[in-house]
């Protein structure tokens, strides 16, 4: 699903606005639908929106939310910049959230994603050995997790274990030593 | 960029004074980036023109200290005060890179009152490109 939203962002990227009018007179005239109308289809509905906004009309702000959210309620929570849009997470903050919990919401997406375990990889180049170990590592626990017969296995290994020490256990002279031996040193 | 930036050493704090007096703006947007060594946080507008911007480094922190998440924390402050006489109220925020600030100046955002929009991570990950430099024999 990742991938999905970047390839949604990659495809605004190639069809960006085909020219950027000079500061544009603050009654915007009804401009040409930009090319990329083909994408988000209703952005003709939001031009008369932004001159409330001091944006021109290649940000859909969410500010008038209201009434974007009528004239479209999927464009609603949308604030995609035409330039840079790709991201690897994006966590939408709601109303009073308390802070911790918007920190540990980002914290799990991050995670989720992978992003500094990814950077912390490539920032020094790891040779083919390195690389081996790091997909068995990888693999391992991603096959422990899955198979219950690993746990079974390692049950089994503390069975094992245990019998061996009853074993020792065993051997061992728990007799008393006899009267005789007491009563001479007293 | 119409005009060039002013040069960052000249100025104490890093703020860059525009020529033409602060544009009111109510939103922005809050790039952080958060390296293993330092911090750098920016607030620009919409469209990606800088406001102001301030780092752990302009805020006095030196050496390994600019790492740490409290310098990012006063970095975050700095730049909030700055931009909040402009009158920013609602922002999102941008995060790049690994680094000990990325969470600190998250707490320093909400704490300061400004409204968020959306929280982004933008770091930017090669799709397996440059070769990266050689391991560390430490």
């Amino acid at each position: 699903m990742a991938s999905l939203s970047t390839f949604s962002n990659f495809l605004t990227f190639l069809f960006p606005p085909k020219s950027q009018p000079p500061p544009p007179p603050p009654p915007l005239p009804p401009l040409p639908p930009p090319p990329n109308l083909t994408i988000r289809k209703p952005l003709h509905h939001v031009t008369p929106l932004d001159h409330f906004d001091q944006d021109p009309p290649y940000s859909c702000s969410s500010s008038p939310s209201s009434l974007s959210s009528v004239v479209c309620p999927s464009l609603a929570q949308t604030n995609t910049m035409w330039f840079k849009s790709t991201y690897n997470v994006e966590v939408a903050v709601e109303e009073n959230e308390p802070e911790e919990r918007l920190l540990n919401r980002f914290r799990r997406e991050v995670m989720k994603a992978g992003v500094i375990q990814e950077c912390r990889r490539r920032r020094y180049h790891e040779d083919t050995q390195e690389k081996r170990k790091r997909k068995s590592r990888e693999a391992a626990k991603r096959n422990r997790r899955r198979r219950p017969q690993s746990k079974s296995l390692a049950e089994n290994k503390q069975a094992i274990k245990e019998t061996k020490k009853k074993d020792d256990d065993d051997d061992d002279n728990w007799d008393l030593p006899e009267d005789n031996a007491y009563i001479d040193h007293f | 960029m119409a005009k060039p930036i002013p040069k960052i050493g000249s100025r104490k704090n890093g703020r860059i004074g525009s020529r033409k007096h602060a544009r009111k703006i109510p939103k922005g947007v809050i790039h952080v980036q958060a390296s293993f060594n330092n911090t750098i946080v920016t607030v620009t507008d919409v469209r990606g023109r800088v406001i102001s911007w301030s780092s752990a480094g302009t805020c006095g922190f030196k050496g390994t200290r600019r790492g740490t998440p409290f310098a990012a924390q006063t970095a975050a402050g700095n730049v909030i005060r700055t931009v909040a006489n402009q009158g920013m109220q609602r922002a999102e925020v941008m995060i790049k890179g690994p680094g000990l600030g990325r969470d600190a100046v998250l707490r320093a955002i909400r704490r300061s009152g400004i409204l968020l929009n959306f929280i982004r991570d933008v770091t930017p990950m090669p799709h397996n490109g440059c070769r990266s430099p050689k391991k560390r024999r430490v």
